[in-house]
């Protein structure tokens, strides 16, 4: 409630403290804040030490905690801010409008400091590491990511998904949005069909295709899998789809194709929206067939967008995880292992942080071109507006 | 006025926390290992690997038997990522007591001063060797102290059978391993399959075969050759290792002796494996896997009707193979209670009641717990075989589990798959592989 009081009175401060007062009072005066800003910070940080030792108390109510860990993470941003805003307003105005920016945006560069930057450096220090991060082992790890026949493999295989998934994905989605820019009726429910599957998360995706590909040898039961289904229905036997090397890495990247073409068809087919009707148009008098419209207009006017979406879908390839994980069985003996996994398994699985450190760099350096070429497209295309 | 508002927002955030923290916290963090011991702080934890049913079961036991009779409380708390878990705690310092089903980890604590010897907390290791067994007893030694004492152990040499339907058709249970060949023989020619053999299980495919191979290998070349082997004495590849890794491929690759042949054996799902026994007529007859595979049979069959077990037997020597916990004492742990504790803890009563848990199938590696104490006649038959080999010393722990993880968790795996895929004939490529694998 006082917050709210404070708050129109607060831009007039410094404006009716400047002109009257002798020198000695406004002194005193800013003695006086100094004192009282300093105050409320340790104030502040001993309150928050006191909430957050509450809040890992085991025997607390449940709910308390809750209602604290509101209270700290929603009103704690509000007061931050509002109480760093009313410091700057004490300092002397000149000062106070060139400082007042880096206050605004210091909190969020002191979290990515913390929870971005800091773990960024350590993995990297700790990537020259041995297993458990006790001493140094010099290239050892780095010599492991590029020898090590399982490695090797996983880099092979995220090649694969970074060429096939946007591919794959960003062609099916472009002929499906033109396409469906077509259609009289019934456009609404084509695209929400194909984008559907966006909503899954990667985990929940996998599970429903490993019932597509569910197999069970002669004698344990009837097939319930869909392609088994299929193979048996044609009298053939049963074949156990997700052991076939290598033809089983094809068979998880279809579900990140099946996952990403519907939000490729959407953002492509907004694109294609916003082209003018009246090229088309002018195309069409000039008597360019459908193929050639499609070719020399709408390809070129959606490049940009192309470009975008490609490589958004060439670093959700690199980092993708979740589905040879829940699909993969034992990645190693099937081959289907990705960077990714190959991280989480020498980090938490196997306990060897400066194996699964060196992975990760390995990893973080792989996506820094694709991001910057991402930014760069993206930074042309703002100029050209 | 205005310093006075100003001043308000300090007081009111003064009283607030003076609202929100009046509790004293238990400084169970930040207390470096030391040789000294602390003092009793009133609370002892127990961190296991137990799904939260068995343990809230062991925490009634505890507090009947335990906590009414001292002047601390012991908790025992289901943690579910427990490996990842248990390794922050102990490297970190708090970690008072925990169960680990891997004593393979214990040497990496030891060297990291994550864990308290046993002899540094006044324990006596004779009188362990005597009440637990020596050869378990002795997997958690390195470097010429003790760091783990054993609280919990299963038996994994198991062979399940369809009891109705075998005494049906007039098959006894083997006594040698001859005999077990003979009754699969016969099972194939009267037109039935003897094995059941499922190795899928996610990521960590491959293990049942590994218990497999262990199995076979504790019973052909010997426990003292078994332990070589695990300890990387003799190479993986060592003509002892070889012989055994073949007679496994004798049962799994002879024609008709494996439902569905040994190539789809690494797609079977090892729940799903013994489930053909109980098919009319059964799918299969046999199905070697530990105690804790009953759980997954069908509600409906019976213990002790539809179906029974026996162990594998021997066959150039007696060996028994079996899983379990060591309980360790992490820096945090060093205190008088826990060791009072642990003294309870192993003890017979305590073990005996535990024993008595139908959520689990929990055996105590306590030789003088005698087989009354279990759930129901499976546990107990179990227990027998399991306190006999711990007395006579032929009993040994998981080799997987004691291997580096690179190889125990890993090439061992995926090397057991490659042999069931490819066939007998690269059984020497697939050891080579493992050896290869074994870092230095």
């Amino acid at each position: 409630m006082a917050i709210d009081t404070e708050e129109p009175t607060a831009p007039a401060e410094p404006v009716d403290e400047e002109p009257g007062g002798s020198t000695a009072r406004v002194a005193t005066t800013i003695g006086l804040r100094t004192v009282a800003v300093v105050a409320g910070v340790i104030v502040a940080i001993v309150a928050l030490g006191q909430a957050f030792d509450f809040m890992r108390d085991k025997d607390a109510n449940r709910f308390l905690v809750i209602a604290v860990a509101l209270a700290v993470g929603v009103g704690g941003i509000f007061v931050l801010f509002w109480a760093m805003d009313r410091a700057v307003n004490l300092l002397p105005q000149d000062v106070s409008e060139r400082v007042r920016p880096y206050v605004y945006v210091g909190p969020a560069l002191v979290i990515l400091g913390v929870f971005l930057v800091y773990p960024v450096i350590n993995t990297i220090v700790l990537s020259f590491k041995d297993k458990t991060g006790s001493s140094f082992v010099g290239l050892d790890n780095y010599n492991f990511v590029f020898t090590d026949p399982s490695m090797l493999r996983s880099i092979r295989n995220s090649m694969l998904w970074i060429v096939l998934v946007p591919l794959c994905a960003v062609s099916i989605g472009l002929i499906f949005a033109t396409l469906a820019d077509r259609l009289r009726r019934g456009e609404a429910v084509a695209k929400s069909l194909i984008f559907l599957p966006m909503a899954i998360s990667f985990v929940g995706a996998s599970v429903v295709w490993r019932l597509i590909y569910s197999y069970r040898p002669q004698g344990f039961g009837s097939n319930v899998g869909l392609l088994n289904g299929i193979k048996l229905g044609l009298g053939q036997d049963p074949v156990a789809w997700l052991s076939q090397r290598p033809w089983n890495n094809l068979l998880l990247i279809v579900v990140m194709i099946w996952i990403q073409t519907g939000f490729a068809m959407i953002v492509l087919s907004a694109a294609i929206k916003s082209i003018p009707d009246d090229i088309v148009e002018a195309a069409r008098i000039d008597g360019a067939s459908e193929l050639q419209v499609f070719r020399h207009i709408t390809v070129p006017s959606v490049l940009p967008t192309i470009v975008v979406v490609t490589t958004y879908m060439i670093i959700n390839a690199i980092k993708v995880f979740d589905i040879v994980f829940v699909m993969g069985g034992n990645a190693e003996s099937n081959q289907v292992e990705v960077i990714a996994e190959r991280m989480v398994k020498w980090f938490f699985l196997s306990n060897n942080d400066g194996r699964g450190a060196a992975i990760a760099v390995v990893l973080f350096l792989a996506v820094i071109p694709v991001m910057i070429w991402n930014v760069r497209q993206f930074r042309q295309q703002e100029a050209l507006r | 006025m205005r310093y006075r508002r100003l001043l308000a927002v300090p007081v009111v955030a003064l009283m607030l926390a003076a609202a929100c923290g009046g509790d004293d916290d238990d400084d169970s963090g930040a207390n470096e290992a030391s040789g000294d011991q602390q003092e009793n702080t009133g609370t002892v934890n127990l961190m296991s690997a137990g799904e939260p049913e068995e343990v809230d079961a062991y925490q009634q036991i505890f507090d009947d038997l335990i906590n009414s009779e001292t002047d601390y409380d012991v908790e025992i708390e289901s943690v579910g990522d427990f490996e990842e878990q248990f390794q922050i705690r102990a490297e970190g310092g708090t970690l008072d007591v925990a169960a680990v089903p891997q004593p393979g980890a214990i040497p990496d604590l030891v060297d990291s001063g994550s864990i308290v010897a046993l002899e540094d907390m006044g324990f006596d290791i004779d009188e362990l060797n005597s009440t637990l067994g020596e050869s378990f007893v002795a997997l958690g030694e390195y470097k010429g102290k003790h760091y783990g004492i054993p609280t919990n152990i299963n038996l994994k040499s198991m062979v399940w059978y369809p009891k109705a339907a075998f005494d049906a058709k007039g098959y006894e249970v083997p006594e040698t391993w001859d005999d077990l060949m003979a009754l699969s023989d016969q099972i194939v020619a009267d037109g039935g399959t003897p094995w059941c053999v499922g190795f899928e299980s996610e990521g960590a495919t491959g293990w049942p075969a590994t218990d497999w191979m262990e199995d076979i290998m504790l019973r052909t070349a010997g426990p003292e050759t078994y332990d070589k082997w695990w300890k990387h004495e003799i190479p993986f590849n060592d003509p002892a290792v070889l012989a055994a890794a073949q007679q496994f491929g004798d049962v799994m690759f002879k024609p008709g002796y494996v439902l569905g042949g040994a190539a789809a054996t690494p797609d079977v799902p090892f729940g799903d494996a013994p489930l053909p026994m109980f098919n009319d007529p059964p799918g299969c007859w046999l199905h070697r896997q530990a105690s804790f595979i009953n759980a997954s049979f069908p509600e409906t069959a019976e213990a002790g009707v539809d179906y029974d077990w026996f162990p594998l037997p021997a066959i150039d020597q007696e060996g028994t193979l079996f899983g379990g916990e060591l309980t360790v004492v992490g820096t945090n742990g060093n205190r008088p209670e826990v060791k009072d504790f642990l003294d309870r803890f192993m003890a017979e009563d305590v073990q005996c009641d535990m024993g008595g848990v139908q959520a689990s199938s929990r055996i105590s590696p306590n030789v003088n717990v005698g087989p009354d104490c279990y759930a129901n006649d499976i546990l107990a038959d179990a227990s027998v075989i399991l306190t006999d080999s711990l007395s006579s010393g032929t009993g040994r722990f998981d080799a997987s589990d004691l291997m580096p993880a690179e190889v125990g968790s890993g090439s061992f795996w995926t090397g057991m798959i490659e042999y069931m895929r490819n066939g007998p004939d690269n059984v020497e490529t697939v050891l080579d592989n493992i050896e290869e694998s074994w870092p230095s």
